[in-house]
């Protein structure tokens, strides 16, 4: 198979004049007789209109970058700096080794160290990155792969620089489906990815009970070309597959499902995204509490974040790339999103820019001081084209998760490989929409200019991070000096606990303090679950 | 789907180190075999040595390197040593946004045969690794 079979979300090929991007068919306008009958307020149940019935005192969403590059003491530097320029939320990155779990010193590793994103990989590396940062009072989110491994680092860093773990606030990802496919490998089988995401959700419902335990993002994936309906599928697929396993578990839903978000992608759909963020909301309420049987409101209303998308972006006529994340942002104000990160306008030739960062919040401030945007709750509510849109958003998305729920178990879909045909099916259909000018992207395949004459922001690229060869050193030292012996006790309580049921939280804690990195506690994981230590054959254990 | 014509272009297509977005890569991969060349797809997670290893196995004609990390600028001088130690005359491709012209400059003198930067058109590329594939063609004819 080389193109998504036709579903309700993959119908559609591009956006016309008469249909949304993700193919919902357009009227020219749109009357009183279109939009369903709603009669709901905001901050009250589907919260279609938003999860708050005020107007949040300033702004109401989270405003970050993502950040994180070097190694912790550098990124460090960099959080600080943002904090003081107003940045409410940190949500850091770390680079290809950390997402891939392999440390430093893996000769994989030697030419990415640091380079697109913080290089973690013992306990004093999690201490020198959140040292000297009030983390009782800003949010800590983390766009690391692995969930139970950015847990662990959080939660170790925030109990030795004395800040209560229990009222800690931030999130971690869950990406046990998609992740091995489209981004960062971690190579631990699927159903070791799935008691990973399920231990941390565990724990921190008891233990962490501010701290979202689960963000499903939907944007790393939904970057393969995906319209809007088939994001939030299978966004919906993995949440819904999640969710079930914790209630075998026998873990109430009103104890974890209040920690649940979710972070999307937004493209340039205008009211398409707009629409997006408000049928996620219906379709997370009615599912929590129809299906799953939630009673807490708390439970019910979702809080959606966004990473703009990197797609999007052109690395052609770059300054274009601002006012795309400016666009966007204003959707997802609209929308009613949480917390909002605009990728750097550099993001198509290089990782973001210190410069771009800071432009990327500035817009964010604008919208949030100069607009008078925020003054009132979902001021696009009861609009007939929005409301509209909406509900036929939620109508596709429902049916498509029907339709892959109706292949069969999941993990076999994962297992077969008919996730990634999917996604190669979905990357190539974008692609030919450009190339066939089906999509238009200005200074792409409309309004281009020669080489030459776009060299506005061009001399940003030619500044480049270089890998940090000096901290493959220090790891290999770091290594030489600790207590082998310490290490091996703890990874082999790690290994004793992933081959039964118990929780890996605190084995995993126990192994850092031990001095074992993320490549030793992941290396013990994969093998646990019957895999080789090291995927590309190159390290032992220790 | 394989619509390639005996006698067709073959061309090894990868990515080096950790570098993870693979939706170039693929989206290339794809374009070529539409084109009706011989893709042998290596995915993520190469070294130099890997890719010159695959390259003699399969008789590649071309060995196209897709990047979105900035990992091609140590790799590529490390590739191109391998590949002539190796008595390897298989042309090298780079393709990628990241790619900037200072960068090109260097990389053309160090003998990779092409790069592909945002906005190059799948005709170019087609048209450029089917010369490619035709030089080292008449090349191996002529002994």
């Amino acid at each position: 198979m080389t193109t998504p079979e036709p579903t309700a979300g993959t119908l559609a090929q591009g956006m016309s004049a008469h249909r949304s991007r993700s193919g919902v068919p357009l009227k020219g306008f749109y009357g009183a007789s279109d939009a369903r009958d709603v009669d709901e307020a905001p901050g009250a149940f589907a919260f279609t209109r938003g999860r708050r019935a005020d107007p949040a005192p300033v702004g109401g969403w989270i405003q970050r970058g993502l950040s994180g590059e070097g190694d912790p003491t550098r990124s460090n530097e960099q959080f600080r700096y943002l904090i003081s320029q107003g940045q409410t939320g940190l949500n850091f990155i770390v680079d290809a080794p950390t997402q891939a779990l392999l440390d430093p010193d893996h000769p994989l590793a030697v030419n990415a160290v640091g380079t697109q994103g913080v290089s973690l990989c013992h306990k004093q590396d999690f201490l020198q990155l959140l040292r000297d940062l009030p983390l009782d009072r800003i949010t800590v989110s983390t766009s690391m792969t692995n969930g139970l491994f950015a847990l662990t680092a959080v939660y170790v860093a925030a109990r030795e620089l004395g800040f209560a773990v229990d009222k800690l606030r931030g999130s971690v990802l869950q990406l046990p489906f998609y992740g091995e496919d489209v981004t960062y490998a971690v190579h631990v089988p699927f159903e070791g990815r799935v008691r990973m995401s399920c231990d941390v959700m565990e724990f921190c419902a008891k233990e962490m009970p501010r701290f979202h335990s689960f963000v499903e993002d939907t944007y790393f994936f939904s970057e393969s070309g995906l319209n809007a309906v088939e994001e939030m599928a299978l966004g919906f697929v993995e949440i819904r597959y999640l969710v079930r396993e914790m209630l075998k578990r026998g873990v109430p839903i009103d104890s974890f499902a209040p920690r649940i978000a979710i972070v999307v992608n937004c493209g340039m759909d205008f009211f398409e995204e707009v629409s997006k963020l408000r049928a996620t909301r219906r379709l997370f309420a009615k599912m929590m509490r129809d299906e799953f049987g939630a009673i807490d409101p708390r439970s019910w209303s979702v809080a959606i974040a966004s990473h703009t998308s990197g797609l999007s972006l052109t690395a052609q006529q770059p300054a274009n790339n601002i006012v795309r994340g400016t666009l966007q942002a204003l959707s997802l104000v609209l929308g009613g999103a949480s917390a909002i990160e605009i990728s750097g306008f550099d993001e198509a030739f290089r990782t973001p820019s210190e410069d771009a960062h800071r432009l990327g919040l500035r817009t964010q401030q604008i919208i949030e001081l100069e607009t008078g945007i925020t003054s009132v709750v979902d001021p696009l509510g009861g609009s007939h084209y929005v409301e509209a849109l909406t509900s036929a958003m939620e109508g596709r998305i429902m049916a498509m998760i029907r339709e892959i729920e109706g292949r069969g178990p999941p993990g076999d879909l994962i297992e077969s490989g008919w996730f990634r045909n999917f996604f190669e099916g979905t990357i190539a259909r974008y692609w030919s929409e450009i190339e066939s000018g089906q999509r238009k992207v200005v200074g792409v395949n409309a309004h281009t200019v020669p080489p030459a004459e776009d060299m506005l922001l061009r001399d940003i690229a030619e500044t480049k991070i270089r890998p940090y060869r000096d901290r493959i050193e220090q790891v290999r030292e770091f290594k030489r000096r600790r207590d082998i012996g310490h290490v091996r006790e703890a990874l082999a309580h790690v290994y004793t606990t992933a081959r039964g049921s118990g929780n890996l939280v605190m084995p995993v804690v126990a192994a850092f303090d031990s001095e074992a990195t993320i490549g030793e506690i992941s290396g013990t994981i994969r093998q646990a679950y019957g895999a080789p230590y090291d995927a590309h054959g190159m390290v032992s254990p220790p | 789907m394989n619509s390639s014509t005996p006698g067709a272009v073959r061309v090894l297509v990868g990515m080096l180190g950790l570098d993870q977005h693979e939706v170039g890569s693929l989206a290339v991969a794809g374009m070529l075999r539409d084109a009706g060349m011989e893709v042998i797809y290596l995915g993520r997670f190469n070294t130099p040595a890997a890719i010159v290893r695959a390259a003699i196995d399969e008789d590649a004609d071309v060995i196209g390197i897709s990047t979105h990390s900035w990992e091609y600028i140590e790799y590529l001088p490390e590739l191109m040593n391998a590949l002539s130690k190796a008595h390897c005359d298989a042309a090298v491709v780079l393709g990628g946004s990241v790619i900037t012209a200072s960068d090109r400059d260097q990389l053309l003198e160090m003998g990779v045969a092409a790069i592909f930067g945002a906005g190059s058109a799948s005709q170019d590329i087609v048209a450029a690794l089917r010369t490619l594939g035709a030089t080292r063609r008449a090349g191996l004819a002529r002994g």
